[in-house]
C-alpha cells in the first residue's frame, strides 16, 4: 500500500483536467479523468472527515450485501443477487485492467467461460470440488488472458480491443465442437457444491454469502492492488506509454500482466457462476456476454471502487427485478453509454456521489 | 583533459523508407562535461536520442554505452541503465499527481546504483531540486508549461540517470524560465549525472554547454569547442545562417 494515503481510489470527485478531445486512443481518454489522488490544498480536517465518510461506506455496503437474505428477499431475488455478484467479480478484474492500464477487453465472458469450464471439466473428471477448482479456474483463466495478450497487446487501442472480441467468438465455436469433453452446444452439468466446513451451500442463502464473500474479497484485492506500487506501474501505462518505457518500465510485459491478473478475477467469476447454474454451455461465454461486461463497467466507472458493483447492479440486477422490458432495458443502455460517456466519466457511481454531496452541501 | 568516454555512438545510421535520418554518426558523449547537438530542424537530432535509447533500431552502426553494446535493446532495458532521455514534447503522465508522476519512475530506477550514493533520498527531495515543492497534489496535465517542464526534468532524474539526454529542454519557455532551467541543468555533471543536451536556443547551448556536435542531413558536419563550432564558417553556413 502506498504510504503517503494516496490510494488509487478516491471518492471524492475531483475537478480535474478536462478530457482532452481527440487525444490518444478515444478508448483510453474517453475516461481521461482527474488523478485518484485528492488534489486538495485543505488537507488535515477535510481528509480526515474523507476517511471516516470511506471507512462508514465500506461499513454500510459490507452490512447490506450480507443483511440482504435476513430481509427475506425470496427465491428470484436472491438468484438474481447471485448472478450479478459473480458478473461483478469479473468486473473488478477488468476494472483493473481498464481503470488502471487503461486497456479495455471485451473477451471478459470468454475468460470467465474458461473459468467455468475449466471447473466443470475438473469436476467431471476427476470428481474435484469448487474450493480444489477455484485455483486452477483462476490459473486457466489467467493462462488464456496470457495466449491471447502475448500477441495481442503488441497492438494497442482498438486492435486489442477487436482481437479479445474474437477470441470470445472463437472460445464458443471451440466449446461447441469439443465433442463429449465440452459437452458440445448443450454444455456441461456442474455437480452441487455440497458442504463447506459444515454449511451446505445448496442452500441458495448460503450460496449468496459465498458469493458475496468473495465479490468482497475481490474488491478489497482491486483496492490493494490500485494503491500499491504495481497500481502506479499500470496507471503509467494508462497515463503516457512511451514515458513509462523511458523511465526504465518493461511496459510489455506489465501490459500482459495486467490482462492476466485480470482473467484470475474472470476465471474466479466463472467458477462461482458455474456452481451457481449447474449447467454451462457456449452461448454464456460469447461475444454479447462480453459486450454487456463491458458496458457495465463502463457505465459504473472503471477507477472508482464502486463503480463495477454500480455497474453489475444497473446492468444485470435492476432490469430482472424492476421486470423491464429487455428492448427497453439495451436502448436505456445504449442512451445511458452515451450519456454517462459525455456527461459523467467517472461513471455513474460517482456522479451518484456526487450527487449525495451536492444534495448534504445544500442542506448544511 | 580527461574525458570519461561513457557512450560511444559509432557509425550510426538510420533511416525511414528512402529517407535517410542518421547517415552515419560518430559520436563520444562524455560524463563530466555537457555536450550539445545542434542542426537546423530535420537534422536527425530527435532520431539519434531516438535511436540511442531503443525507441527505434538503427539501421546500422553501434551504440556502446559504459563498454556494453546496447544497439537495438528495449527502451526499458536502456533506461535501467542509467540512460535516460526526456522528450521534446514535454511529456509526463497527466492525468496522475507531480507526486505520482515522479514516485513511478523512482519505483523503477536503477537497483544498480548501489555503489554510489543516491543524488536525493526522496521522490520530495527531487520535487525540492527542481522547484515543484508545494506542488505534489497538482494534477500533471494541470501545470502551467514551465512546471511541466520541470516536471519532465525531475521525472527523469527519478529514473536515477548516469547520463540525461535532454530534447530540446528549453523549447516553449520564456527566457527566465530558460535561465532558470539552465541553472539546474548546470549543477547536474557535478552531481555525477552527465548530460547530453539538444536545443535550437543557442544562448542556451552557449551558456551550457563546452562541446557541440552539428548534425545537417543526419551528418556530423562539426565538432570541438564550443565557440570554436560556432565560428566554423561551414556551422554558419548550414545552421546559423550568415550573421552571428
Amino acid at each position: 500500500m502506498s504510504s503517503n494515503g494516496d490510494p488509487g481510489y478516491g471518492t471524492h470527485p475531483l475537478p480535474g483536467p478536462p478530457p482532452q478531445a481527440g487525444e490518444g486512443n478515444s478508448l483510453r481518454s474517453r475516461q481521461n479523468l482527474p488523478p485518484p489522488s485528492r488534489g486538495r490544498a485543505g488537507v488535515g480536517a477535510a481528509d480526515a472527515r474523507g476517511s471516516r465518510e470511506t471507512v462508514v461506506a465500506a461499513a454500510v455496503l459490507v452490512l447490506v450485501l450480507v443483511g440482504v437474505p435476513w430481509l427475506n428477499p425470496g427465491y428470484r431475488f436472491l438468484s438474481v443477487a447471485i448472478s450479478t455478484g459473480t458478473v461483478a467479480i469479473t468486473l473488478y478484474g477488468l476494472a483493473l485492467l481498464f481503470g488502471q492500464a487503461g486497456i479495455m477487453s471485451v473477451g471478459h465472458a470468454a475468460l470467465m467461460g474458461v473459468g467455468a469450464y475449466t471447473a466443470a471439466i475438473l469436476s467431471m473428471r476427476l470428481g474435484m470440488g469448487l474450493w480444489s477448482a477455484l485455483p486452477f479456474s483462476m490459473f486457466m483463466a489467467a493462462l488464456a488472458a496470457a495466449l491471447i495478450g502475448l500477441p495481442a497487446l503488441r497492438v494497442s487501442g482498438h486492435h486489442f480491443v477487436i482481437i479479445t472480441y474474437a477470441f470470445c467468438t472463437l472460445l464458443a465455436i471451440v466449446l461447441t465442437n469439443g465433442g463429449s469433453f465440452t459437452g458440445g452446444a448443450t454444455g456441461l452439468d456442474v455437480e452441487p457444491v455440497g458442504t463447506v466446513l459444515g454449511i451446505n451451500m445448496d442452500r441458495l442463502r448460503n450460496y449468496y454469502l459465498l458469493v458475496i464473500a468473495a465479490l468482497l474479497a475481490s474488491m478489497l484485492a482491486t483496492y490493494l492492488i490500485s494503491a500499491s506500487g504495481y497500481g502506479r506501474t499500470l496507471r503509467s501505462i494508462r497515463e503516457n506509454e512511451p514515458l513509462a518505457r523511458a523511465v526504465g518500465i518493461n511496459t510489455g510485459l506489465h501490459k500482459v500482466g495486467a490482462f492476466m491478473m485480470s482473467g484470475a478475477f474472470a476465471g474466479a467469476a466463472g467458477i462461482f457462476q458455474a456452481y451457481y447454474l449447474r449447467h454451462i454451455s457456449p452461448t454464456l461465454y460469447g461475444g454479447l456476454p462480453s459486450l454487456y461486461i463491458a458496458m457495465s463497467v463502463m457505465l459504473g466507472g472503471a477507477r472508482t471502487l464502486y463503480g463495477p458493483l454500480g455497474g453489475a447492479i444497473i446492468v444485470n440486477f435492476l432490469p430482472e427485478i424492476l421486470n423491464i422490458d429487455p428492448v427497453d432495458s439495451r436502448i436505456a443502455y445504449g442512451a445511458g453509454l452515451v450519456a454517462v460517456i459525455l456527461l459523467l466519466p467517472r461513471g455513474m457511481v460517482d456522479g451518484l456521489i456526487g450527487l449525495y454531496r451536492w444534495a448534504a452541501r445544500q442542506r448544511a | 583533459m580527461t574525458e570519461v568516454a561513457a557512450l560511444e555512438i559509432a557509425g550510426l545510421r538510420k533511416t525511414f523508407g528512402g529517407v535517410v535520418a542518421l547517415a552515419g554518426v560518430d559520436i563520444t558523449v562524455p560524463l563530466d562535461q555537457i555536450l550539445g547537438i545542434v542542426g537546423p530542424n530535420g537534422s536527425g537530432k530527435t532520431t539519434l536520442f531516438n535511436v540511442v535509447t531503443g525507441v527505434y533500431r538503427p539501421t546500422a552502426g553501434r551504440v556502446v554505452w559504459q563498454g556494453e553494446d546496447i544497439t537495438g535493446r528495449p527502451s526499458y532495458e536502456i533506461a535501467r541503465k542509467g540512460l535516460v532521455r526526456t522528450f521534446q514534447q514535454a511529456m509526463s503522465f497527466k492525468g496522475l499527481s507531480v507526486q505520482e508522476n515522479v514516485r513511478i519512475a523512482w519505483e523503477h530506477r536503477r537497483a544498480v546504483r548501489k555503489s554510489r550514493s543516491a543524488q536525493w533520498a526522496s521522490p520530495q527531495a527531487i520535487l525540492g531540486f527542481v522547484g515543484l515543492a508545494g506542488h505534489e497534489r497538482d494534477v500533471a496535465g494541470s501545470l502551467p508549461f514551465g512546471n511541466l517542464r520541470r516536471l519532465g526534468l525531475a521525472v527523469a532524474l527519478a529514473a536515477d540517470p548516469m547520463l540525461l539526454l535532454l530534447d530540446e529542454p528549453g523549447a516553449g519557455l520564456n527566457d527566465r524560465e530558460t535561465a532558470e532551467l539552465a541553472e539546474l541543468i548546470r549543477r547536474l555533471p557535478g552531481m555525477g549525472i552527465g548530460v547530453c543536451l539538444i536545443d535550437h536556443d543557442m544562448t542556451l547551448m552557449h551558456a551550457l554547454c563546452s562541446r557541440l556536435v552539428v548534425l545537417d542531413f543526419g551528418s556530423k558536419i562539426a565538432e570541438g569547442p564550443t565557440a570554436e563550432v560556432l565560428n566554423d564558417a561551414k556551422v554558419v553556413e548550414v545552421y546559423l545562417g550568415s550573421e552571428l
